[in-house]
């Protein structure tokens, strides 16, 4: 700012300093000869008042500058241009089965975009909405896998956007996104949660205390140890990104059936110590759609990004289910 | 399909389509509203629900899906005196830690809040099923942090966030007062002579509008670090609920200080928790030394995260630093290869599970890349301690307007956080604003206001010119270009003449956005439309960030100058308020509060 305000008085006297002599000479025909030398001398005081202020801070910045050009490059606060070429990255293409709302219809597009190995399909989406194509719908928010938004089908596979590395998918140089089709279709890669919330919610998750006043207003911790907590740690793991449902053979083809993640849920409340809900949890998923109506394909486990294991959680929880059955029969 | 219909009724689907896709706008009333739906949001909806015993209607709106709020992102853990005895340690070392960690900036009297209601909410938030790691005897375990001269941060894995997030949304769902309001985009806030009248809002998913009516209102949309290209914080942390409160003409406060959290992975920013640090990994330089003796002898690695980030950026800036090929970026090691895998295992098994699948790195077996990356923004929405929103520096408080969590100032952080105070903030102010709330309504009841509609319906209209506007400028483009003015002159270290032309630039960019064009023209999930806006508020707040920060002229916290290093208690011990005026903004100071603890030289 400094430097540029120097430079702005040295234009101005350049250009001013040629006007004033041209009124002075002009002026003397007309009898101002006083007037306009005064003019003139003052003008010229400033411009070498100003000059010289805009010199002495420019010089007092000289450092600070000079600081800033010390520092090598490459190293430098901002963030770097990154040189395009030959630093190990490749074009690749990124074939998007998008589904269009309007139409009601899916349809294919391919984009090209420039990956390295840090690239994952989820920023190589996001380098095509900012600079090729704003249109396309992406859901996706953390980027570190743990808010669970961006589940789709990558290479036929669902997967986790944000996780899935795009060298490692690649097979000629392409990759395939297709969005989730266990879900109601949006627009795009983007899909409909609220069913599958729904689901969730059906199981009535949350930590049951008889005494609520106790449960709101603890005073003191659980007594639990460290094997208690183990019980359930695994299955409170699940970041709702939907890719059970999306693998499950069963609710795609029975949407009554109400699903891993849920069941999952189901579990991981009951194998909590501090839940006093019981037997009534396991008895509100004792049905054909409950548990029963898993049939063990294992998909779910298989594609769960967190290692959640939910077609695990649903024997067990058959398993609680006969362990009471047997002994209301011994009762 | 739509051909086999008879033709009439052809005509009657366009109307209604026009009806219901174009010119409408729902109208719900709710007694209570909170935007955001991260650990402060959804503690602030639970709590009003449980004060009000469950009589209230409460729309808690949040533009991602409830549960993957910024606040899932939380590793670390959350700081409280749990065990007084056993840790040695009392309220009055955490508030001073706390002080001396925001460089004397913290109001005392909101410290002294925080220390004595967070162990409370620790053991609250175990019984909504939040499994805090325990020692062997069963008592929650709490872990070393920076700048905390004890441990005393309790923690679940380093996944804290998460599993409070996932235990908070769970517990609401069993609360049927409280409506959930997935994908909903809140575009401007309805504020008349300091009194909240209600807000507009866009369902993400259809693109329709709604108007909601409603006497209270809790911001706790969290902060705006992606400012910054180089930040650890979601996509989502676009610090909109600060910017729709400047623009309803709310102040804000000590919005220059930005939080750059040392340990980000290079080059993709993803957070490293301090609790790796905590469970004693170091900071090597390429060297081979563990530079942070240097710096502050004292805690070493576990000084607070402006002394440490301000330390890594010099190492790198000497040449003591690697550097990233591929991006360009400097940075430093940290190493974590000394700790028993078991630990890590235990204790950091998501940075672990992270590196490996990001960079294909064991930290058990290779040090990972790490820099300063934008974390936290300390600044926010102007509130007292009771979380109401002032109108104002020396002037009382907005009626029916609070905010929590990040987006607030209270000011707890002051010019620096220090790490896990965080989740403790959101959690207290999540509880006391909750209460507030709930018996504000039950008091007052909001009358239907014309000027409200209107104001509604005018909201409505702006969105519509943006969305068939004919502009010129790319978003995304400004958007870039807003980042690499932020990581160029607002960084860790900051210098008059940077900022000066940061503000320059910023200035113009903002100009420049009026003119912007969305290239998306439909209205269901138009997330064109969405990142517009949301690149609206960051170029909003990039702007004051420069304008605050180029006043302040001493080095507080996280804002370090390089002419004025030394902290100038005579001139500087004050808060930052700026406020829109009528042309621009306008700036002003009020005191900082200071109750037991006077300021000292920061030395660890």
């Amino acid at each position: 700012m400094r430097a540029s305000r120097f430079m702005i008085l040295l234009y101005a006297s350049l250009v001013g300093v040629p006007i004033l002599l041209y009124l002075r000479i002009i002026s003397t025909f007309y009898g101002m000869y006083l007037v306009s030398t005064v003019l003139l001398a003052l003008a010229s005081l400033g411009l070498i008042v100003f000059g010289v202020i805009g010199f002495a801070e420019v010089y007092i910045h000289k450092r600070h500058v000079a600081e800033e050009v010390a520092m090598p490059l490459r190293m430098q606060i901002g963030r770097q241009v990154q040189e395009r070429t030959g630093s190990g990255t490749k074009m690749i293409d990124i074939v998007v089965n998008r589904f269009d709302n309007e139409n009601k219809a899916m349809r294919n597009e391919v984009y090209k975009v420039e990956a390295d190995k840090n690239t994952t399909v989820l920023s190589a989406l996001l380098d095509i909405r900012s600079k090729q194509d704003p249109t396309l719908a992406v859901r996706y928010s953390c980027r570190m896998g743990i808010c669970g938004s961006c589940g789709m089908v990558i290479n036929g596979k669902p997967s986790l956007a944000c996780e899935t590395n795009v060298f490692d998918k690649m097979a000629d140089h392409e990759i395939t996104v297709e969005p989730m089709y266990g879900h109601p279709l949006l627009k795009d890669l983007v899909t409909d949660f609220d069913d599958f919330f729904e689901r969730h919610m059906s199981v009535d998750p949350g930590l049951y205390r008889h005494d609520k006043r106790e449960k709101y207003g603890a005073k003191e911790p659980f007594k639990l140890s460290r094997e208690d907590i183990d019980k359930f740690l695994p299955y409170s793991y699940c970041i709702m990104c939907g890719l059970c449902l999306d693998a499950c053979p069963v609710v795609n083809s029975n949407p009554e059936f109400i699903g891993p993640q849920a069941l999952s849920q189901v579990y991981r409340y009951h194998a909590d110590k501090a839940d006093q809900k019981g037997v009534k949890r396991l008895l509100e998923v004792d049905t054909l759609d409950g548990v029963w109506g898993c049939e063990f394909a294992g998909a779910c486990s298989k594609v769960c990004p967190k290692g959640v294991d939910p077609a695990g959680a649903i024997q067990l929880l058959k398993g609680e289910l006969m362990k009471d059955m047997a002994k209301k029969e011994e009762g | 399909m739509i051909n086999s219909v008879h033709v009439p009724l052809r005509f009657y689907f366009i109307l209604l389509y026009f009806r219901i896709v174009i010119g409408s706008m729902q109208t719900r009333d709710f007694d209570v509203v909170v935007i955001g739906s991260g650990i402060a949001g959804m503690t602030t909806a639970l709590h009003a629900e449980l004060e009000s015993s469950e009589k209230l209607s409460i729309a808690l709106i949040s533009k991602i899906h409830a549960m993957r709020s910024h606040s899932v992102a939380a590793e670390g853990g959350i700081s409280g005196v749990l065990y007084p005895v056993e840790n040695k340690d009392s309220e009055h070392l955490h508030a001073y830690d706390t002080i001396k960690g925001s460089d004397y900036l913290a109001d005392q009297d909101a410290v002294e809040i925080l220390v004595k209601n967070a162990p409370k909410e620790i053991k609250f938030f175990e019984h909504l099923g939040v499994p805090w790691n325990r020692n062997r005897d069963g008592h929650i375990n709490e872990r070393a942090f920076g700048g905390m001269s004890v441990n005393r941060t309790a923690f679940a894995a380093d996944k804290t966030g998460f599993f409070m997030m996932r235990a908070l949304y769970d517990e609401l769902t069993s609360h049927k007062g409280i409506e959930i309001f997935h994908e909903h985009m809140v575009t401007s806030l309805i504020v008349e002579k300091g009194k909240f009248l209600g807000l507009h809002m866009i369902d993400i998913a259809t693109g329709e509008s709604t108007f909601i009516r409603s006497g209270a209102c809790v911001i706790a949309t969290g902060g705006f670090s992606r400012i910054y290209d180089f930040t650890t914080t979601s996509y989502s942390s676009t610090g909109d609920g600060i910017a729709l409160a400047y623009r309803a003409g709310l102040p804000l406060k000590d919005i220059e200080f930005v939080q750059f959290h040392p340990t980000a992975l290079v080059p993709s920013g993803i957070l490293i928790t301090e609790a790796a640090r905590g469970e004693g990994a170091y900071l090597i330089n390429a060297e081979g030394k563990r530079f942070m003796e240097t710096y502050a002898k004292s805690k070493m690695e576990l000084a607070p995260r402006d002394i440490v980030s301000r330390a890594i950026v010099t190492e790198i800036e000497k040449g003591r630093g690697f550097s990233d090929r591929l991006s360009g970026l400097g940075y430093v090691h940290l190493d974590l290869r000394h700790l028993d895998q078991k630990l890590i295992d235990e204790r950091l098994p998501m940075i672990r599970d992270i590196s490996r699948k990001m960079l294909g790195l064991d930290p058990a077996t290779e040090p990972l890349p790490v820099r300063p990356a934008a974390h936290f923004t300390m600044g926010g929405i102007h509130t007292n301690t009771a979380g109401n929103i002032m109108l104002g520096a020396g002037s009382g408080h907005a009626e029916g307007l609070w905010a929590v969590g990040e987006c607030a100032c209270v000011s707890v952080h002051g010019s620096n956080r220090l790490g896990s105070n965080s989740l403790s903030q959101c959690s207290v102010w999540g509880r006391i604003v909750g209460i507030a709330v709930a018996r504000h309504v039950a008091h007052n009841k909001a009358g239907k206001s014309k000027i409200a509609e209107d104001k509604a319906w005018q909201e409505e209209r702006r969105i519509e010119e943006m969305l068939s506007g004919k502009g010129s400028e790319d978003p995304y483009a400004l958007y870039t270009e807003l980042q690499n003015t932020m990581s160029k002159h607002l960084y860790v270290y900051r210098n008059t003449k940077g900022m000066a032309r940061a503000r320059k630039d910023l200035s113009r960019i903002r100009s420049r956005f009026a003119d912007i064009y969305i290239k998306d023209k439909r209205r269901t999930y138009n997330a064109n439309l969405r990142d517009a806006l949301e690149i609206g508020s960051m170029v909003e707040l990039g702007l004051l960030v420069a304008e605050c920060a180029l006043r302040r002229r001493e080095s507080r916290g996280a804002h370090a100058v390089r002419e004025y290093p030394e902290r100038d208690d005579k001139h500087w011990l004050k808060h930052t308020i700026i406020q829109k005026g009528i042309a621009g903004c306008r700036i002003s100071y009020m005191p900082v509060s200071i109750t037991k603890w006077k300021p000292q030289p920061r030395v660890y």
